[in-house]
């Protein structure tokens, strides 16, 4: 996994917990929590740090994925405005990632082991999103959307049909979105 | 951020310990930013490096796509699939150029990458369907401009015609780039994009490479089809060669056994006086008449197609070539060309064409600022003969052609089987006219010249005979013009001058008279046009001690009119060694008194036909009153041929003509019998 996700993280939970926090979760994972954005590290790693957040949030590991993913899309807005300006909706904004969003990882990153989503836009402006990864991290993937959608001023409700944590091949996730109030 | 515990105030250590938190938070501070700095430049340059990367191997793909493709198709097809997959734009398509009669302009090649779903359905075929004209359009205007065009938004440029479609489609950006063969756009590909995107340099960079890269093909196609080209086709007139003609006829022959209702025949052409042109006016202007007289042809050979064929529809103005499925004119090199008419409705057809092709030597051909004349002789072998081969058919039109060679050139023959006989008899003539010389089986007759006044003799016609085994004494009508064809002509012509000096010198020496007697001898085109011919008789003289001015060289008009100039300089020449010239069978050629009135002439001889003609019609003997007052303005000396009646001795007297030849004094005897003669007259 890329250290720039590692750097996400840390930068999320520097964000709401402080300094202290990340260390301490560094200590308890046992990890020294030298990422830097362009090296690859162990995808253990990455579940380490989210199990001990889940232990010490009290939180289910799904959650602080989905809440990772939330919270991080603020500073990727910062960081890469480019991906998110031609876009007016959540929708368009997610269906871009294959064609847009990920080949631009892959430039910076090389090597980056990026996922490939199926999308079909549903009639009733909804989506259905289908992932499917070794690593699983489809709530990360949710909490992503969740994140876009505060950005573009909507809510994004999720609905895993399938879930790779239930024993399905892939997950397959039907979002509705709406308005934010 | 959150500090739970503030250390105390008052502690002084705990002030230090306070102030170094903050000193080192702050250089904890400095090493993220630089950190964050570095990631930032890293990612940057890795980013070019990949865009760099992506473009290296774009290049290298093109590279070889460039040198593997076998056609144009394949090079299209490839631009704009693996354009698009580069830029990720979903939709490519590819024109070719056509260059139609109206003009240049772009047609789809119904190349398409990805043309997305139903929504594009109208904007694809009204793209198949236009034709793109330089500057209209965005492919047209690619074509005219040979550069790339970029257009953000399609629906606010004005010459984007397919609007509506587009529309349809969802396209928002577009660009085209040409394919470039040299300085020619040859193809132009195009993309669209449904997102509205910026002009990218080096996307622009990168076309303008491809464009050339890919262009290769084309050129390297190009070059290929030029060889294909030159293999069957002649370099100086462009005309197909020997083997396509032969190729075309075998076809022709196939054809008429499928189909026997569809004639064909072949006009075996050979120019006259051809080597004349070449030997006096050298190579360069031989070439320059083959190539115009091909052009005649061709034209000629036009206007034909469509008389002899009502229905055919009228050539194409392509170049070089008549349209195809259409009569073949070949080079067969040489001055030999030939004709295939491949769709005859009847043998008349042929001779139409014959016809036609003779018409166009009508007119002299301007060669280095002269008019030069050349005739042309046609044999015609037609599919009445039921033909397996075409070397049969080019064979007995090759025969017809030198039927109409021997019955006076300027004409066309259609073969029939008696050639074969005369073919075979010519070639026997040919191999014991090649032994004659060395057998010395040529003998000289000669034919006294008199004075009108007193039927003295002044001079003597040198005449060859030919001694051939078996065939007894064979007279020049029958063997020179295989002689003149063969180049024998050059060897006989020289040894007949050099006998008959030596004979004539011979006699000045035992017969002396205070007016030496003339020896009369003739030069033929081909010895004419010989560049040392000067330097040749100027050794006969010295060898045989004759007396120049005895010398007189017989030359016909037209053996003068190939090259004026040269004529000119040539007989000023041998008049310097003190040679008389004659002009031969005056009257029958075609020279203008104006020409003739440059030419440094000493005596004219007018023609038997003329003083033949004189029995019969006041008609002949005004044309000897006119040719005597020409002579007489010339100031040249007239010697009458063919006298043979005391009438025509009376009648020639009356006009004033002074000297005459002719079987009433004498025919050509052997030597032998002249110098008998002479001794009875010194007597």
């Amino acid at each position: 996994m890329k250290g720039i996700v590692f750097n996400l993280l840390e930068e999320v939970v520097v964000q709401h917990h402080g300094e202290d926090v990340w260390d301490s979760l560094l200590d308890a994972a046992g990890l020294n929590g030298n990422y830097t954005s362009l090296g690859g590290y162990p995808d253990e790693d990455m579940g380490k740090l989210v199990a001990v957040a889940a232990t010490a949030l009290n939180i289910s590991a799904i959650d602080v994925q989905r809440w990772f993913g939330r919270q991080a899309m603020p500073l990727l807005v910062a960081r890469y405005p480019t991906f998110f300006a031609p876009h007016q909706t959540t929708r368009t904004f997610v269906v871009s990632v294959n064609n847009i969003i990920h080949p631009e990882v892959r430039k910076v990153y090389p090597g980056a082991d990026v996922p490939t989503f199926d999308f079909a836009l549903l009639d009733d402006g909804g989506l259905l999103m289908g992932y499917h990864s070794p690593r699983r991290l489809c709530a990360l993937a949710e909490g992503f959307v969740e994140g876009a959608a505060d950005h573009f001023h909507e809510t994004a409700e999720a609905e895993h049909l399938e879930c790779m944590h239930r024993g399905d091949p892939k997950c397959l996730v039907k979002i509705a979105f709406r308005q934010a109030a | 951020m959150d500090h739970p515990e503030s250390p105390p105030h008052n502690d002084p250590s705990a002030e230090a310990s306070g102030a170094e938190m903050q000193r080192l938070r702050r250089r904890l501070e400095r090493e993220r930013a630089s950190r964050l700095e570095a990631e930032a430049i890293a990612e940057r340059g890795l980013r070019d490096l990949y865009e760099k990367q992506r473009q290296l191997e774009l290049l290298e793909a093109v590279a070889v796509a460039a040198n593997q493709a076998a056609s144009i198709r394949d090079v299209l097809q490839f631009a704009v699939t693996r354009f698009c997959t580069f830029t990720g734009w979903p939709m490519g398509h590819a024109y070719v150029v056509k260059n139609a009669k109206e003009g240049r302009h772009l047609q789809s090649a119904a190349i398409w990458h990805n043309a997305l779903n139903a929504s594009t359905e109208d904007f694809r075929r009204e793209t198949e369907e236009m034709k793109f004209v330089p500057g209209i359009g965005l492919p047209g205007r690619v074509l005219q401009d040979g550069g790339p065009a970029w257009i953000i938004n399609v629906a606010d440029d004005a010459n984007f015609i397919r609007q509506t479609a587009a529309k349809t489609a969802g396209i928002a950006s577009a660009f085209a780039f040409p394919i470039m063969a040299g300085d020619e756009v040859v193809a132009v590909v195009e993309f669209y994009s449904l997102v509205r995107s910026q002009p990218d340099e080096t996307l622009l960079w990168l076309m303008a490479q491809i464009g050339t890269q890919l262009g290769r093909v084309v050129e390297r196609e190009r070059a290929k089809d030029q060889l294909v080209h030159d293999a069957s086709h002649d370099v100086l007139t462009g005309l197909p060669n020997r083997s396509l003609f032969l190729d075309r006829l075998t076809r022709a022959i196939a054809q008429k056994r499928r189909h026997p209702e569809i004639n064909f025949a072949v006009l075996f052409i050979d120019l006259d006086r051809f080597k004349v042109v070449n030997d006096s006016l050298g190579h360069l202007a031989g070439d320059l008449l083959i190539a115009e007289v091909a052009a005649r042809f061709m034209a000629s050979l036009r206007q034909t197609d469509v008389v002899s064929r009502p229905n055919a529809t009228p050539p194409a103005a392509s170049e070089g070539a008549l349209p195809e499925g259409s009569d073949t004119l070949a080079r067969l090199g040489g001055d030999e060309f030939t004709i295939l008419l491949d769709d005859l409705h009847s043998l008349s057809d042929a001779v139409r064409v014959a016809e036609r092709v003779l018409a166009t030597l009508a007119k002299p051909f301007l060669l280095q600022g002269q008019d030069v004349y050349v005739g042309a002789s046609i044999g015609i072998a037609s599919s009445v003969t039921p033909y397996v081969s075409a070397d049969e058919v080019m064979r007995d039109a090759d025969l017809a052609m030198y039927r109409a060679k021997a019955l006076g050139k300027g004409r066309y023959e259609v073969f029939d089987q008696t050639m074969h006989t005369m073919a075979v008899k010519r070639l026997a003539l040919e191999s014991d006219l090649r032994r004659a010389l060395q057998n010395n089986e040529f003998v000289l007759h000669y034919q006294p010249i008199v004075t009108l006044r007193d039927e003295a003799i002044t001079g003597v016609e040198a005449l060859v005979r030919w001694q051939r085994p078996n065939h007894g004494l064979v007279y020049p009508g029958d063997f020179i013009d295989v002689a003149e064809d063969t180049g024998i002509i050059l060897f006989l012509g020289m040894w007949v001058l050099r006998e008959a000096c030596r004979t004539m010198h011979r006699w000045h020496q035992e017969f002396p008279r205070e007016r030496p007697l003339t020896i009369s001898v003739n030069i033929s085109a081909r010895q004419f046009a010989q560049p040392d011919l000067v330097t040749q008789i100027r050794q006969i003289i010295e060898e045989t001690g004759i007396q120049p001015s005895s010398l007189r060289l017989e030359l016909t008009e037209s053996v003068t009119m190939a090259n004026a100039e040269r004529a000119i300089k040539i007989l000023e020449s041998l008049r310097d060694l003190g040679i008389r010239i004659s002009i031969d069978d005056f009257g029958t050629g075609y020279s203008s008194l104006s020409y003739l009135h440059r030419l440094p002439l000493d005596v004219l001889k007018i023609d038997r036909s003329f003083v033949t003609q004189m029995d019969d019609a006041n008609e002949g003997l005004q044309i000897v009153n006119t040719i005597m007052h020409l002579a007489q303005n010339l100031d040249m000396e007239v010697i009458a041929e063919g006298v043979e009646t005391e009438a025509h001795v009376k009648k020639l007297r009356s006009l004033g003509c002074a000297n005459g030849q002719g079987y009433f004094f004498s025919r050509p005897v052997p030597a032998g019998e002249i110098h008998k003669l002479l001794r009875d007259q010194r007597r």
